[in-house]
């Protein structure tokens, strides 16, 4: 069961993390909380996880919201590569000797 | 978390407020861990956030270099983002750029297909169901070797070839084709499963070479022999191009290796370059032994010396 979290809850989880803040990064669409029952914004651990990284880069960075906007993409695109690369890894390590010399061989003279 | 503070921020306990802001900035810069992968970077951003929770407000400072405040300052507890960005079912998981590839864009849905994915989002934390999916796979993509004369690869044009299930399959070869060129054929290659699509066929393309014309991208290159006399009183000649015989004059006094250009003879409007070759007769008769020995004694030159 994934736990959800409040909007408060969520300003005391995140270092430098500030209602305004919150508030402006959803505006942005830098995060998409849920909505809850009663309409009030709802947020998942993903979102907390990635607050902290924006509220990060706001702070360290003092990014205005276009540039978050932008790194923001990056990275997703980036992490989603990650996952992606993970899973065909894996996927990879479980195939025989002779289906790995393959790939390998095909790899190797393409990069 | 023990030890000193300040160290984790590279400081000492002199450091002014604005020092520890810029160091603490510094390293959260170059070691955080959503924006560098190296553990031990992640193990100094750690140190760092937590020093700099500590020390960042002026009277816990102060409490702290006292000693009202226990060393074993406390490290809050940080997300990281990676780990949830990574996972599958990430809402914000974005396309990186193969579902705009003409050549990969099948095999990439096929592995990991965003697309059917997405449908899980709607709800609450959802995940797309990975056990009821059915399964749909596109087909083998399949790669031939096809051999093509100089001709129809210059000129363009159709040819068959037979595949390994027997079948065979006319295929179109674009005009000015290369040695080693692909050409795909959409869809002819193995069946796909469910509703997937079918696999692609690539032929890469051996051109045999031609008795008569050279390539050389776009330009014809041809050696043509021409008789004496027509070297030395200049000729029209039928000259061979790739689209048949053109008439070329042969000015008068050519010697061998000259060049003369037909242009637009040559591949999608390339030219097609001439050389004349000057071929004695096959047998040397009395009449033309007579005619040289005579002409010899008043017109004699050497060729050898510089003009």
């Amino acid at each position: 069961m994934t736990r959800i979290y409040t909007e408060s809850e969520v300003i005391a989880a995140v270092a430098y993390l500030t209602e305004p803040r919150l508030i402006a990064f959803c505006q942005a669409r830098l995060v998409s909380p849920v909505q809850g029952e009663s309409g009030a914004r709802m947020y998942r651990e993903t979102d907390i996880a990635r607050l902290q990284l924006v509220s990060d880069l706001a702070e360290n960075y003092e990014l205005p919201d276009d540039a978050l906007d932008m790194v923001m993409s990056l990275i997703d695109q980036l992490n989603t590569m990650r996952g992606d690369m993970r899973a065909l890894m894996q996927a990879v390590a479980a195939e025989s000797d002779e289906v790995r010399m393959r790939i390998h061989t095909t790899v190797h003279r393409l990069r | 978390m023990a030890g000193d503070p300040y160290a984790a921020l590279g400081l000492t306990k002199s450091a002014t407020e604005a020092e520890i802001k810029k160091a603490y900035r510094k390293i959260a810069k170059t070691d955080h861990p959503d924006l560098n992968p190296d553990p031990k970077a992640t193990e100094r951003f750690k140190a760092a956030a937590a020093a700099y929770e500590l020390l960042k407000d002026p009277e816990q400072r102060r409490r702290f270099d006292a000693g009202e405040i226990d060393d074993q300052w406390q490290e809050k507890p940080r997300y990281t983002y990676r780990p949830h960005a990574e996972a599958a079912g990430n809402p914000y998981a974005r396309d990186y750029g193969f579902g705009g590839d003409p050549d990969l864009s099948g095999v990439f849905d096929d592995l990991f297909g965003r697309g059917a994915r997405a449908r899980g989002f709607g709800g609450m934390g959802g995940m797309g169901g990975g056990g009821d999916r059915q399964f749909h796979m596109r087909g083998q993509d399949l790669r031939f070797q096809l051999q093509i004369d100089f001709l129809t690869a210059a000129r363009g044009g159709k040819t068959r070839i037979t595949l390994p299930d027997g079948g065979d399959l006319e295929v179109t070869i674009p005009k000015g084709a290369t040695d080693g060129q692909t050409i795909r054929l959409r869809g002819k290659g193995g069946p796909g499963m469910g509703q997937g699509e079918a696999g692609d066929a690539y032929l890469t393309l051996t051109v045999l070479p031609d008795p008569t014309f050279r390539r050389e991208g776009d330009d014809i290159f041809v050696t043509l022999p021409v008789a004496i006399d027509e070297a030395v009183l200049g000729a029209k000649i039928a000259a061979p191009t790739i689209d048949g015989p053109v008439n070329l004059t042969i000015p008068a006094g050519s010697s061998s290796g000259r060049r003369l250009r037909l242009r637009g003879r040559g591949v999608n409007g390339g030219d097609q370059h001439v050389e004349i070759r000057v071929v004695i007769p096959p047998n040397v008769d009395d009449d033309l032994r007579a005619f040289m020995e005579t002409w010899r004694k008043t017109h004699a030159y050497d060729p050898r010396k510089e003009a």
